[in-house]
């Protein structure tokens, strides 16, 4: 696929910036209602943290019929004495273009990585355009880790709703920490900071047309930086409040896409997580402080309904790679009291070991394979919000590291069926 | 009395002895052609099989997708087992086809020459109700999961009735192929099929008019409560 440069508009665009220092990109699509207040955090962060700085500002759009793009190229502060002190005000180029390729957020990362490698800028960011709760220091702690102080890879730490980011908490981060022996606490975060570097080594991959140009990037990303040895670090970023995820989107797609991603990198670093046996922490930018956060709803009845009606259903295919005493444990739950509903941190590293190995023996379609584990998901989800309902934000977060350590447990296994 | 008697019972049995006689080397070579047939089909399975293990067909076909599309299609043989014991019943029923017409039979040599005739019907037919067993395996489990995940009751159902109706599809072409009762098949099919469609439509009308009138009302009035849960 040819890349985004090459288009007239752009390279006109290009050609006019020359070279810049930093480029922060904001994937978008019909987002008009909340990127005005994503644009204006990240001008006033850009000019306020690095005013010697030449920056751009990307925003790569999946076709908004809602006048997204307009929003962004007419966005501007007209009042920066009220965010800045003393700092000199420095213009912040603009780019909005769409993007080409399979609709989705890693095509629109694709064409923020070709125009920051066409600047050869030294740093980039990026930041989520529905977000709410972004402030001008979210750019400040994004981009400096990687400016001053040589990491290559800033991924965000937030302050979540206990309920929220379940596939996060549940699978992804646990799943990550297990294999590649990095506690990076929000691996698919969605707001990240990379070098330039990083940046023009992501473009060298060949994944444009898989999951990874869709909810796959995140963990693409994330899993990308720690196996090859880039130098990654987090940086707190307060709140995360934004609008529901592409209330469109079908959650056992999104687990396809974002599961689907983490078992392909699987098959692309064997060599390397094999050897991983513990896990560390990496070094943490930011000043962590409480935060309010929105309640979340939660239909507790619904999910254990959908995980029965799953066992129901779907134990037979299960049945061709789940251990017998799982799918054993599974088929008594049907049958047990929503008070009583729990399913231990054991059994669900079993299962997910299960599906990583039938995945990678290919036991069956991909695709049929991994929606099929939404049920259990749901399940897990029900079982983690019925153990946690009275749970502080500190004891939910040990619960999420006492899980993060049976998966560490379990590797072994997970190592003896891989081959 | 005795002529009569040799021209009506003794001269024709001499005369089948005697067609008996010069027929029976035929039927012995046909039954040995036979036998040899079915021993050499089950002697090439065999070495086909350990000539497949040893190349290690198994792990070459499943670098190129075919037994992940064997999987799919819920074939759990292994493709090595597969394509030997094809190979043993083709060389059996090639050797049946000689065997047979060792007999030098006109009547037996005409339909064997139909037959052969017809083989590449049977052939394509036999293809069609493969790739039809295949796509009504995959899309009955497709459509049990989205239903399951879209949490209907009737999941179950409904995969199965996707995987019939294919399948019945399949056997329904394949017939149309090998020229059984064509336009009956096909017009028995739409039959079947509008039937149980109409059927289907008229049990949801009457049967779920309750089930559809709540679930429109939870829908536009919002008392359905909903997740706010975020998931990434």
């Amino acid at each position: 696929m040819h890349s985004i440069t090459l288009r007239s508009d752009i390279a006109e665009k290009v050609n006019e910036i020359q070279e810049a220092d930093i480029l922060v990109g904001i994937p978008s699509y019909n987002n008009a209602r909340t990127i005005g207040h994503v644009v204006k955090a990240v001008q006033a962060g850009l000019v306020k943290y690095f005013p010697g700085k030449k920056s751009v500002l990307v925003n790569s759009d999946g076709g908004s019929t809602d006048g997204t793009m307009d929003v962004v190229q007419n966005t501007a502060i007209e009042d920066f004495q009220s965010i800045l002190v003393h700092h000199r005000v420095g213009p912040v180029f603009k780019i909005a273009t769409p993007y080409h390729g399979i609709p989705g957020k890693g095509s629109a990362f694709k064409t923020i990585f070709e125009i920051a490698a066409s600047l050869n800028v030294k740093a980039c960011a990026v930041v989520d355009s529905d977000l709410r709760s972004i402030t001008p220091e979210w750019i400040e702690l994004l981009i400096k880790p990687v400016l001053e102080g040589g990491f290559d890879y800033v991924a965000p730490l937030y302050h979540r709703h206990k309920y929220d980011g379940t596939i996060t908490n549940s699978i992804v981060y646990p799943l990550t920490r297990a294999l590649y022996g990095k506690q990076v606490r929000q691996p698919i975060g969605g707001d990240f900071g990379f070098s330039g570097n990083l940046a023009q080594f992501y473009l060298s991959k060949d994944v444009w047309e898989t999951d990874v140009a869709k909810y796959g990037i995140d963990i693409w990303m994330t899993t990308t930086a720690i196996a090859n040895n880039f130098k990654i670090c987090q940086s707190f970023l307060g709140a995360k409040i934004h609008d529901p995820k592409d209330p469109g989107a079908d959650l056992s797609a999104m687990l396809y896409q974002v599961v689907g991603a983490t078992f392909d990198l699987m098959e692309t670093y064997t060599d390397m997580w094999r050897t991983v046996t513990t896990s560390e922490k990496v070094p943490t930018f930011g000043f962590e402080y409480a935060v309010g956060l929105e309640p979340v709803s939660v239909n507790l009845d619904r999910m254990i309904d959908k995980f029965r009606l799953g066992i129901k259903e779907l134990l037979p295919i299960w049945e061709k790679f789940v251990p017998v005493e799982i799918t054993q444990f599974l088929s008594n739950m049907v049958v047990v009291r929503k008070e009583e509903f729990h399913i231990p941190d054991d059994v669900r590293v079993k299962l997910i070991y299960s599906f990583a190995v039938a995945a990678h023996k290919k036991v069956l379609n991909k695709e049929h394979l991994l929606k099929s584990l939404t049920p259990l998901y749901i399940g897990r989800v029900a079982s983690f919000v019925s153990e946690s309902w009275e749970s502080s934000a500190a004891e939910v977060e040990e619960k999420i590291d006492t899980l993060s350590m049976s998966f560490e447990h379990g590797k072994n296994a997970l190592i003896a069926q891989w081959d | 009395m005795s002529d009569i008697l040799d021209k009506i019972l003794f001269e024709p049995f001499d005369r089948f002895v005697d067609r008996l006689v010069q027929f029976l080397p035929d039927i012995l070579t046909a039954a040995l052609i036979f036998l040899a047939g079915i021993v050499l089909g089950l002697i090439l399975r065999s070495l086909l099989l350990r000539f497949f293990h040893a190349v290690n067909l198994d792990k070459f076909s499943e670098r190129f997708g075919t037994v992940e599309m064997l999987k799919k299609g819920g074939v759990q043989e292994p493709f090595s087992l597969i394509l030997s014991r094809l190979f043993g019943w083709i060389l059996i029923i090639s050797f049946s086809i000689i065997s047979v017409r060792s007999l030098n039979i006109p009547a037996i040599d005409q339909i064997l020459q139909k037959f052969i005739l017809y083989l590449p019907n049977i052939f394509v037919a036999l293809l069609i109700l493969f790739f039809g067993y295949f796509l009504s395996n995959f899309l009955g489990r497709a459509a049990l999961i989205a239903a399951v995940n879209a949490g209907l009751a009737l999941s179950g159902s409904i995969g199965k009735f996707v995987r019939l109706t294919i399948f019945l599809l399949a056997v329904t072409m394949a017939l149309e192929q090998l020229g059984i009762g064509k336009e009956t098949i096909v017009i028995a099919f739409a039959i079947v099929f509008g039937g149980v469609v109409l059927a289907l439509s008229i049990a949801f009308g009457l049967g779920g008019k309750e089930v559809a009138k709540n679930y429109l009302e939870k829908k536009l009035e919002g008392e359905e409560k909903k997740d706010d849960i975020s998931h990434l």
